[in-house]
């Protein structure tokens, strides 16, 4: 046993929104959230369309800055205990350290090595062999490097849907991210390349913290152990995944659930 | 029930005379198209049958060298009292004429219209190179700003619209822009600034001048320029825009800065496209007269650019004394003035007097200028296709 408290305290989280407001120019999209992820877990934001879950995971890597007039306007959003809106947050490397994977897969018309070196080569490295490690890695992480260890120099863009997707989860990953933001990563995906990226998550659980968006209620069922419901901006409920589709406290929740609303 | 079977036809057309304005419609866009066919090959025809036995022959080596590699000359042509014309050069007519003797009776001089087209097909190229290269570099530079950095909103609609206007100038107004600005006002070091200088700043080794580059290659590349920045700004920032926005997040969320984004992720899909545009500029660039008229060119030279009198050195002359005169003689390739095709098509059509002799030297620049541009248009062709294969999303 480690004489470090801390160490059997469960971990700080990664992740921590404090009553942010957000507005797109006039328009604020949303409301006074405050959220903890949770360390090495998988959190699932659902929500209907419009409820601001792609809005509020884009805060959390503040990519959110490339639309003009968007801006946090209350509040703050801590990644591993820093505010990263701070004058002295460099977005290179909080970026760096909380990964993307978009909703739709868009592997750059590079092979396949170099889509997966992208964010090492960005950030300077240039050695071989810590290049070749961490695409063997990450390919591996993302379940592919089996299938594609003898093609590394091909077009990404011959790849398969599902393959396109989790490279760009390897490529994602490549960095060492504490943080992995999910996009609806599966939604322009056919079922069987779903199922191989939820599976995958289970397994990214053991690395990294995931924050997944989905539309997908099953999917938030399967892979996630906690989910946050979002609704016109408002986080209506946020609770053990389990809990909220058993038990959910809030009548919101339940009808969103039920589907009696949409 | 069915109904029962008839004879009728259940989709026949009604009277209503849709068909018939289809078919009218049909017509006028095809008659059209054929006019605009039709015009284009009677004078590409033209010009080929008229010019390619100029530059053309029919035994070896075909090509008629004499054409490509000579620079313009007058053309002497003497009668005898038979009737027999026999043309030569400034050279050879002395020789002809002590020939001939008693039989001589007159002699014609065509001014140009002897020799070759070499002066302003290298003239041509080097304000094309010169003009591509700083309009590449403007415009590409100014593309990528509006739209990669720039923020959106009314300045930049007006920047745009400022750009598309810079496209409607009349070109003779670019030609007076280029003499006022690059000939007459443009910043040059100097050992003395010259009079009409408009402002000098000493730098102690040396002065910088603002009293224009002269006319010269510089001048006349730099103008041709700016009468290609619109089509290069407009096509690139079109070029930029075509690749996908996903390719840009992607980068910024992998943590990139927006100026890596934009070399590793934006550029390299943007290239061909780029490229593309900027060859059809070229064309448009190696085709303006006005433009150079002011700038850099001349009628007539009887030298290459790099072939500048310079005072013969003494016999004992050091080594750097000659290095010295190569490399003045080198950079006359930008600061000497030059012949141009365009503007010598100009001059043999509308500056000498009109006669068979002339026809040669025209038929034969006017061709050789048209595969100059057909050659490059075709390679700008073949280049986006190699691009596009290697770079396709």
């Amino acid at each position: 046993m480690s004489a470090d408290p801390t160490a059997q305290s469960t971990p700080p989280p990664v992740v921590q929104v404090r009553d942010m407001d957000f507005c797109y120019g006039a328009s604020q999209a949303l409301f006074d959230i405050s959220l903890k992820v949770k360390y090495h877990r998988v959190t699932a934001l659902i929500g209907p369309s419009g409820c601001g879950k792609s809005t509020l995971l884009r805060c959390i890597n503040r990519m959110n800055d490339r639309v003009p007039s968007a801006r946090v306007t209350k509040g703050e959003v801590l990644v591993k205990g820093k505010n990263i809106h701070d004058a002295d947050v460099d977005l290179t490397q909080l970026r760096k350290q909380v990964g993307m994977v978009f909703q739709k897969s868009n592997p750059f018309p590079k092979s396949i090595y170099e889509n997966v070196a992208y964010g090492l080569r960005i950030h300077g490295e240039k050695n071989k062999s810590v290049l070749d490690e961490a695409v063997e890695r990450s390919l591996t992480h993302a379940a592919l490097w089996e299938e594609l260890k003898d093609r590394l120099h091909a077009n990404a863009l011959a790849l398969s849907g599902g393959q396109q997707q989790r490279l760009c989860i390897a490529r994602a990953i490549a960095t060492v991210p504490d943080v992995l933001l999910m996009d609806e990563p599966c939604s322009a995906l056919d079922p069987i390349s779903t199922l191989k990226i939820e599976e995958l998550m289970h397994q990214l659980a053991h690395e990294f913290t995931v924050v997944i968006v989905t539309h997908n209620m099953q999917q938030a069922v399967r892979v996630s152990d906690y989910t946050a419901f979002l609704h016109l901006g408002k986080l209506i409920e946020f609770a053990p995944t389990e809990e909220l589709f058993t038990n959910p406290r809030e009548k919101l929740t339940e009808a969103y659930l039920r589907g009696t609303f949409s | 029930m069915n109904p029962a079977p008839s004879n009728d036809n259940p989709f026949a057309g009604d009277n209503s005379g849709i068909q018939q304005r289809e078919t009218a419609a049909r017509w006028a866009l095809r008659v059209g198209s054929y006019i605009v066919v039709i015009i284009t090959l009677a004078i590409m025809l033209h010009i080929f049958v008229k010019g390619a036995p100029v530059v053309f022959r029919s035994e070896w080596p075909f090509v008629n060298t004499q054409f490509l590699t000579e620079l313009p000359a007058t053309l002497h042509v003497i009668e005898d009292q038979e009737g027999h014309h026999i043309e030569t050069d400034v050279n050879g007519a002395d020789a002809v004429k002590k020939k001939l003797g008693d039989d001589f009776r007159s002699e014609k001089t065509i001014s140009y219209s002897g020799g070759g087209i070499l002066g302003p097909i290298v003239g041509t190229a080097l304000l094309v190179i010169v003009s591509v290269g700083v309009a590449l570099f403007l415009g590409v530079a100014c593309a990528i700003y509006l739209s990669e950095y720039a923020k959106h909103g009314k300045f930049l609609e007006m920047v745009r619209l400022a750009i598309l206007n810079l496209a409607g100038v009349p070109s003779v107004v670019f030609g007076l822009f280029g003499l006022g600005a690059f000939v007459l006002t443009a910043p040059t070091f100097v050992d003395v600034p010259a009079e009409r200088s408009v402002f000098s700043i000493p730098l102690g080794f040396t002065t910088l001048s603002f009293e224009g580059w002269d006319t010269c290659v510089l001048s006349g590349g730099f103008t041709l320029a700016f009468v290609i920045l619109p089509v290069i700004i407009t096509a690139s920032e079109q070029c930029l825009q075509a690749v996908p926005q996903g390719f840009r997040e992607t980068s910024m969320a992998l943590g990139a800065t927006r100026w890596q984004t934009i070399r590793y992720s934006v550029l390299p899909f943007a290239t061909p496209g780029i490229l593309t545009s900027s060859i059809l500029g070229i064309a448009r660039a190696a085709g303006e007269t006005a433009p150079i008229m002011f700038t850099a060119a001349l009628a007539f030279k009887d030298k290459l650019p790099w072939q500048k009198d310079l005072p013969p050195l003494p016999a004992d002359a050091s080594i750097f004394a000659h290095w010295e005169q190569s490399v003045s003689r080198f950079l006359g390739i930008f600061t000497e003035s030059v012949q141009a095709l365009p503007y010598h098509i100009y001059t043999l059509a509308a500056k000498i007097p009109q006669n068979e002799y002339a026809e040669r030297a025209q038929y034969g620049s006017v061709f050789v200028f048209l595969v100059l541009v057909a050659a490059l248009a075709a390679s700008s062709v073949l280049l986006r296709k190699r691009l596009r294969a290697k770079y396709r999303w």
